[in-house]
């Protein structure tokens, strides 16, 4: 299990001379094991905190320290190889290759362990049965529907194993079934499996399937109380 | 290492996998490279016509300023006179008749040897396919093909065979190393020089293939020979057989020169048609380079996937270019004679190879530029641009 402790976490971008700050002094912990959801307007920072939680964006400043380790301070290839051991990243958009078939999709993270290649297409079978597609094995991603090259891409992030599984709307470009049947399966990642699981969403009803959510607005995190005002305060804008 | 393996399969899966573009690729990689190998086969043909070994022992006498076997006429008499010089071993006359004094491609020369000696002795290092010296021997229009001019006129022991105004009969087919005899007929002295002089006087040669006892010697002799005849009515110009190739075939070897440039240029074209096809294959791909990125595999993985794939299509493409043209080497049978003297085009398994070779390092070079680019492209940012 990986606890998960952010201090001072900031992200700026440049756009020409302007600079950009996406991520503001960020604290947050997330204890190992837990599901925690994302929530906040678009342009809040939910995506470039889930980038940096999964190594593949860095900070401008502050540390981000994992499971007791500093991922700040690795370099290009040892992040690389803490990813592989570590994260399962689902994608809004899945971003499966579309040259490899689901099977060799989900295999693709496993060639970077140093397993058997008995053992390997063991965990690549059991990964996409755990998902219900057992029967897409040689299916290309163009011949599978949203929910289903979702599934895929969520085997494909469990197959390692990882302590940590970021996911980036996971049941955004989804139809209301389909996305049931995601969120069924990251809640039962987070149950059975005991993995800490960091959901982005817009969707308070997804939101509310994770056992805590965090409110991002204008890069930084805004408490329970805050988050409540601010409803408010918008509801009674919009009601006048 | 290990890592760099486990690449193969993906990066193979990324070519067979997307056949249009890899095809397109792979085609315009192979004619370019067939185009190169062909050239070399050429050129290959060229050096091995003309060059001088350290061995070479036989100079070729010819009619002084004449580059024709129709205009170059020596009495046969001079035979005698040039047995007399030192350090000649052995002098043979040579009436040549040919179809064609230009260069071309389709060339029929017949070379008339006395019926004794020469033959036999030429035959021997060589090795008959079919026929036979003897039936040679026992008739007047029989002639001797060599192997090259046998298929490309698909002659056989037996056939009758016209050109040039000689009306020949087949006697046998032979092989040989010298490009030079594989594409001649070797016919009568008598019976070439009466048919050439259309019933005029006989005693006339061609040329005389000079055998010099030491190699050594070489152009003491053959200023010997032209001093002897310098005064004559008929002078003479002696130079060693590979000199008096590579003169003859002079337009040749000019037109081959530049054909070698064209050759080299389109290995060029190779390198930008597979830096192209790889620039626009990373342009595709920068989200799914992202995406193994972001599954843990490193930038320097991702280089190496894109540096093998455009080696693999430069191997693949070289492959078939190359191959393709050793292979339309061996069926066309090409041969430029010009003024009675061959040039073989052979298959040269050295020009296949570099193909390859200079095909699939091609492909490797292309591709780093490109590489190098997905290999610092930022994560976020390759999901950004994609």
């Amino acid at each position: 299990m990986s606890t998960i402790e952010c201090r001072k976490l900031r992200k700026d971008y440049r756009r020409g001379e302007e600079v950009i700050q996406t991520l503001q002094d960020v604290d947050i912990d997330i204890h190992g094991g837990s599901f925690v959801a994302l929530m906040g307007p678009s342009g809040s920072g939910k995506t470039t905190l889930l980038n940096l939680l999964a190594g593949i964006d860095r900070p401008t400043a502050g540390t981000i320290t994992i499971g007791g380790r500093d991922i700040g301070t690795l370099g290009r290839n040892a992040l690389a190889a803490w990813r592989s051991a570590n994260v399962g990243y689902i994608f809004q958009l899945y971003n499966l290759v579309p040259v490899l078939t689901a099977y060799e999709n989900v295999e693709m993270p496993l060639l970077l362990h140093a397993i058997s290649a008995k053992e390997r297409h063991q965990r690549v079978t059991e990964a996409l049965e755990l998902v219900g597609l057992a029967d897409r094995y040689s299916h290309y991603p163009r011949q599978l529907s949203g929910g289903q090259e979702q599934r895929v891409a969520i085997a494909r992030a469990i197959v390692t194993r990882p302590t940590l599984i970021l996911a980036d709307e996971p049941t955004g470009d989804l139809d209301r079934t389909s996305a049931m049947q995601v969120m069924d399966l990251v809640v039962r990642l987070n149950k059975e499996r005991n993995q800490t699981i960091v959901m982005v969403t817009h969707d308070p009803s997804t939101a509310a399937r994770a056992g805590r959510i965090v409110h991002l607005e204008k890069g930084k995190i805004i408490d329970a109380a805050e988050f409540e005002h601010a409803a408010q305060v918008a509801a009674s804008g919009a009601h006048r | 290492m290990n890592s760099f393996l486990r690449t193969i399969p993906f990066t193979w899966k990324n070519l067979v996998r997307r056949p249009l573009r890899t095809g397109l690729t792979v085609a315009g990689i192979a004619v370019a490279t067939f185009l190169f190998s062909f050239v070399e086969s050429m050129r290959d043909g060229v050096v091995k016509a003309t060059e001088a070994g350290a061995a070479e022992t036989r100079l070729v006498v010819y009619r002084k300023n004449r580059f024709c076997p129709f205009a170059s006429q020596l009495p046969q008499s001079y035979e005698r006179s040039i047995l007399r010089i030192e350090g000649v071993k052995a002098a043979v006359p040579i009436k040549i008749v040919v179809n064609n004094c230009r260069a071309s491609l389709d060339v029929v020369t017949f070379r008339g040897v006395p019926d004794e000696g020469y033959l036999q002795e030429h035959i021997a290092q060589a090795q008959l396919r079919s026929g036979s010296v003897s039936d040679w021997q026992s008739r007047g229009d029989a002639v001797l093909v060599g192997s090259a001019l046998a298929e490309r006129r698909r002659l056989r022991a037996g056939d009758r065979f016209d050109a040039a105004g000689v009306r020949s009969w087949v006697a046998g087919v032979f092989d040989s190393d010298d490009a030079q005899d594989r594409n001649v007929a070797y016919a009568h002295l008598g019976f070439l020089q009466e048919t050439a002089q259309r019933g005029g006087t006989g005693g006339i040669v061609t040329q005389f293939n000079v055998e010099v006892d030491d190699p050594s010697k070489m152009e003491a002799v053959a200023s010997a020979i032209d001093e002897a005849f310098a005064h004559d009515q008929f002078p003479t110009t002696t130079r060693p057989e590979s000199a008096f190739v590579a003169r003859a075939a002079r337009d040749v070897i000019v037109l081959v020169r530049f054909a070698s440039i064209v050759g080299w240029a389109s290995l060029a074209a190779v390198f930008a048609l597979i830096a192209n096809a790889i620039a626009l294959a990373v342009r595709d791909r920068i989200r799914d380079h992202a995406i193994l990125q972001t599954l843990g595999w490193t930038g320097a993985d991702i280089a190496w996937m894109v540096v093998m794939e455009a080696a693999m299509l430069g191997a693949a493409g070289g492959a078939i270019g190359a191959i393709g043209a050793h292979a339309a080497i061996e069926f066309a049978h090409l041969n430029f004679t010009m003024e009675g003297v061959s040039i073989e085009v052979t298959a040269s398994n050295m020009a296949t190879v570099a193909g390859v070779v200079l095909a699939t390092l091609l492909g490797a070079v292309a591709g780093i530029v490109p590489a190098l680019s997905a290999a610092r492209r930022e994560i976020v940012q390759g999901f950004r641009t994609a």
